[in-house]
């Protein structure tokens, strides 16, 4: 399954849908969102865009790039858009293979690839202001690029 | 015309998350990117780290875009 949503995330569905009986492994990966903090100011939450239809489209690629890499089963990718709160999971990952080798090293892949080439997009939501990650364009005084 | 959509901090600094632009057949992304900085002057610093799509998939900067199309300006992707 690949798919962008706006409700928290059910891991131990996807992990079910994972389960099949010619593998011996399910690899998770679950990414979450980390509040960072910074001279009394802290991350309220996060919020996620994307570019649709470009960015299902992508998620699909890299399903299809990883099943032509490892020998594995079955694939799943999920992302959350719009707010997310601190410590939510933001990505989940599942991957099942008949071993457990491909089934880390094709989940690894997975999220490493979607951190370059997915088009989705994360901005901080500060006490203080806003922050577009990676871009540093926001309200906050740190985020001083392109001023 | 062209139909041109902006996401993440490249929508915030130009104010607007589409616009459109009147091109003639063949011009180039390279060549349409004055053309948007005109219209959107505080977009002009980020050019170095913008990606661009044209219908859905990454495009080089030499890319040729046709009336009709649908550009995307992508500032570096954070998703994760």
């Amino acid at each position: 399954m690949f798919a962008m949503v706006e409700e928290p995330l059910d891991i131990g569905a996807l992990i079910q849908d994972a389960q099949r009986r010619d593998c011996g492994a399910i690899a998770t990966f679950v990414g979450t969102t980390r509040i960072d903090e910074s001279e009394g100011a802290a991350v309220e939450y996060l919020e996620y865009e994307a570019y649709r239809p470009m960015a299902d489209r992508k998620l699909e690629e890299i399903g299809a790039e990883i099943e032509g890499r490892w020998d594995v089963r079955h694939v799943s990718i999920v992302h959350r858009l719009g707010r997310v709160d601190p410590g939510e999971a933001s990505v989940a990952i599942v991957v099942a293979a008949p071993r457990r080798g491909p089934a880390f090293e094709a989940s690894r892949y997975t999220i490493e690839r979607l951190k370059e080439v997915v088009p989705i997009w994360k901005r901080e939501i500060w006490s203080d202001g806003y922050v577009w990650v990676g871009s540093q364009v926001g309200t906050r005084d740190q985020a001083s690029g392109f001023r | 015309m062209i139909k041109v959509l902006l996401f993440g901090a490249a929508a915030d600094r130009a104010g607007t998350r589409e616009t459109e632009l009147q091109v003639e057949e063949g011009v180039t992304l390279a060549e349409i990117w004055p053309r948007l900085t005109e219209m959107h002057p505080d977009l002009a610093p980020m050019r170095d780290t913008l990606a661009f799509a044209v219908n859905g998939e990454y495009a080089r900067k030499d890319a040729g875009v046709s009336p009709g199309d649908e550009v995307a300006v992508l500032p570096p992707v954070s998703g994760g």
